[in-house]
């Protein structure tokens, strides 16, 4: 097989042309298909695993099925109508910007200030940039279900912790009510996102010459400057990267919240993730309705930042 | 050569086809084999209910020679969904036993019990129970299993608090919680869990101590009634508020509250019969009264049921299926009653469990049985709104409770109209 040559390029012009008589050896006419065997596999699959859920997700949000699963008919809009005509899709929607702009906003300057740190040389270096691999190591889930019993209102460390450390007088519910369990989840979110991203940058750092560095030391630049106008612009393939990722990842997160809420009370702590989860409880078209926001609002999202951070070009 | 491209070309398309038909089961298809879904109602590995079924599906093959018994025993937790994914795919079981049966009735896939079930097997029903299984005077549900609710409490924390005598009335419960919680006899002096578990219950069980509930006579839902909005109010302003239960009862599931209790936690609360294994495991000294109403104890209590039901579309023939629900509800039931303290649905088991004197436990749930109400089991959109009530209910206690009961009976009325 890797004996075989390219096509030569006359062949497939000739092809391309449609002027050009029927092939006349069955090998011409493997040949005219040019790569297509070598990347046919790749595009079967594409299709098998992302074109057709698409599809079909996007056909179930029209569709009325019943709580026992059965297809009723087409529902038209409607299930688009009942979704935001839910009481509580206004606050999801904006919880799910919050949620997603803080975790991403704090784990990228964390991540920063980290992938700094992490590009000195001091002593135990290796075995604390192993160190920080572990909460990307560990399951999501797992984590999620950790910090779960650890903040449990009778039997929690951190509420015991806490408690012995005066910084609270008396034992909380913290995933009981939103107004904590927003920042609890978040933290937990950060906590869990910080090695991705700390490793993106540091590899970007490392990417940095020397020479500039010596060339501003030279010109007599402070430490902020440098960092300002040499650390920071070269860093922005990097940091570009890990914010497009981690926008990604923290829109779609959906095991932390589950594990410690459930999304709850009713809807409460519910991003837009957890409420089409919620959904599919009652009603599957409307959460395949929900699914196809979802999946709407995370290629806008993208494309948005791509524009303004003009992903393209090169400084 | 080129062969081998067109092959490694196949396989992998083969390979992409495989990945979406992995959805597909194969059917045994033949009519003699019968394929039973049902839950879990085990804690643990030794009273699995996986283990019950096999011995069931042993001795039932034995009697009938040339039947087959397929079961698949699922947790509570992932049975609605397994079972809606089945249907969604075509591949229904043929017996299934789990929570509720009206939303199936709705697509017309049930068998009707009388033509599952023999005259002696139907008769031998608790009426009141077959009536429960009733869609607009049809029956298809079949009770499977049955529970009735009633308050338990913790002798020793009511004794150190200086309660005598058990609540009957909401004031008496608010004064023994206030007694509870100023004399430190209990973390949690009245545990009401409306976190997704049970809110429909517990819910149920506060709404009809004030003469309020799910539906009118005409089974039109009034989830919003004055009634109902002043239960929340009062359980707001006298429990809620005051720190007399749980700091978010809308996040809290009854098996805390069960745990809680069971750990010597809890001064009261309303619980079902597998409580009294879980207090008598924890050492606590309960005692159980009837649920407090506003003005004195219901004269009918929640009653819960199970259900077995029979798909037309699961492959095995009506014979079949009807052999062995006759054999199951004839001779094993006793069986599964005795092995999770629960309640019978049949005449003859619970003459017997009456009688046989293993059960004196379980008799203040028989005494309070006859008069139990039900939710609207019957009702073909009842599983939609149980399920939205699961998500919001529990909030009625923290937000607006008009507000919160309005949403759900909005939700209600389209789930109703979408179903007529």
């Amino acid at each position: 097989m890797s004996l075989k040559a390219p096509p030569p390029p006359a062949d497939t012009g000739r092809g391309r042309s449609g002027r050009a008589p029927r092939p006349v050896s069955r090998r011409s006419g493997i040949a005219r298909l040019g790569p297509l065997p070598w990347i046919a596999p790749v595009i079967l699959l594409i299709l098998a695993v992302v074109i057709w859920p698409v599809v079909e997700l996007i056909r179930t949000s029209f569709l009325n099925i019943s709580i026992a699963g059965i297809v009723r008919g087409s529902a038209g809009t409607d299930k688009y109508k009942k979704l935001f005509e839910e009481t509580d899709f206004g606050a999801v929607l904006l919880w799910t910007v919050i949620w997603t702009v803080v975790v991403v906003t704090v784990t990228m300057l964390l991540s920063l200030a980290l992938a700094q740190l992490f590009n000195q040389k001091f002593p135990g270096r290796t075995l604390t940039r192993w160190a920080l691999i572990a909460p990307w190591a560990a399951s999501v889930l797992m984590t999620a279900i950790g910090f779960k019993w650890m903040l449990n209102q009778t039997a929690g460390v951190l509420n015991t912790l806490m408690l012995d450390l005066g910084l609270i007088d008396n034992s909380k519910d913290w995933l009981g009510k939103p107004e904590t369990a927003w920042p609890w989840m978040m933290a937990v979110a950060i906590f869990v996102s910080l090695p991705f991203t700390t490793y993106t940058l540091l590899a970007g750092l490392q990417t940095i010459p020397h020479e500039v560095y010596e060339a501003s030391r030279i010109d007599g630049a402070s430490s902020w400057q440098t960092y300002r106008h040499i650390t920071l612009p070269m860093l922005r393939p990097a940091f570009l990267i890990g914010v497009v990722i981690n926008l990604i990842n923290v829109f779609n997160s959906f095991p932390i919240i589950w594990a410690m809420t459930q999304g709850g009370p009713g809807y409460d702590t519910s991003t837009t993730m957890v409420f089409m989860y919620k959904l599919k409880e009652t009603d599957i078209g409307e959460s395949a309705a929900m699914s196809v926001v979802n999946f709407a609002m995370v290629v806008v999202l993208v494309l948005i930042f791509l524009k303004v951070s003009r992903w393209n070009e090169e400084d | 050569m080129r062969n081998r491209v067109l092959a490694t070309g196949a396989a992998t398309l083969a390979m992409a086809m495989g990945l979406t038909a992995c959805g597909g089961d194969s059917d045994s298809g033949d009519g003699k084999t019968i394929k039973l879904v049902a839950a879990d109602y085990g804690d643990k590995a030794s009273n699995a209910s996986k283990k019950y079924w096999a011995d069931v599906k042993k001795d039932f093959e034995a009697e009938n020679k040339g039947y087959k018994v397929d079961v698949q025993v699922i947790n509570w937790n992932e049975i609605d969904k397994s079972v809606k994914n089945m249907i969604q795919a075509g591949n229904q079981p043929d017996l299934l036993q789990t929570g509720g049966y009206a939303d199936k009735v709705a697509d017309d896939l049930l068998y009707k019990a009388d033509e599952v079930l023999s005259p002696k097997t139907r008769e031998n029903l608790i009426p009141s129970f077959a009536k429960a299984g009733e869609v607009d005077g049809t029956q298809y549900g079949i009770p499977w299993v049955s529970s009735s609710r009633v308050m338990f409490y913790n002798k020793a924390v009511l004794e150190k608090a200086g309660v005598k005598t058990p609540p009957k009335t909401w004031d008496e419960v608010a004064a023994a919680a206030k007694k509870i919680k100023s004399s430190k006899a209990a973390e949690t002096p009245y545990a009401l869990p409306l976190g997704p578990e049970e809110t429909q219950g517990e819910t149920m069980m506060w709404e009809l101590g004030n003469g309020g509930g799910y539906t009118d006579a005409s089974g039109k839902y009034t989830l919003d009634s004055a009634q109902n909005v002043e239960t929340f109010d009062w359980l707001q302003k006298n429990l809620v508020k005051p720190g007399l239960t749980y700091t978010n009862p809308a996040s809290t599931d009854r098996k805390t509250a069960f745990a809680d209790f069971a750990a010597g936690k809890v001064g009261m609360l309303n619980g079902h019969p597998s409580l009294i294994q879980m207090a008598k495991d924890g050492k606590v000294d309960y005692g159980v009264a009837p649920i407090p109403g506003k003005t004195g104890p219901l004269d009918s209590t929640l009653g819960v049921a199970d259900w077995m039901m029979a798909f037309k579309d699961g492959g095995a023939e009506k014979e079949g299926v009807k052999k062995f629900l006759d054999f199951t509800y004839s001779e094993k039931m006793l069986q599964f009653d005795e092995m999770y303290n629960l309640m019978p649905v049949t005449q003859d088991a619970l003459k017997e469990m009456q009688t046989n004197g293993k059960h004196k436990d379980l008799e203040p749930f028989f005494e309070v049985l006859p008069n139990a109400k039900f939710y609207p089991l019957g009702d073909t959109s009842w599983d939609v709104i149980s399920a939205e009530m699961k998500k919001t209910g529990g909030k009625a206690v923290s937000d607006d409770p008009k507000a919160v009961l309005g949403d759900l009976q909005k939700k209600a009325e389209s789930a109703a109209a979408e179903n007529k």
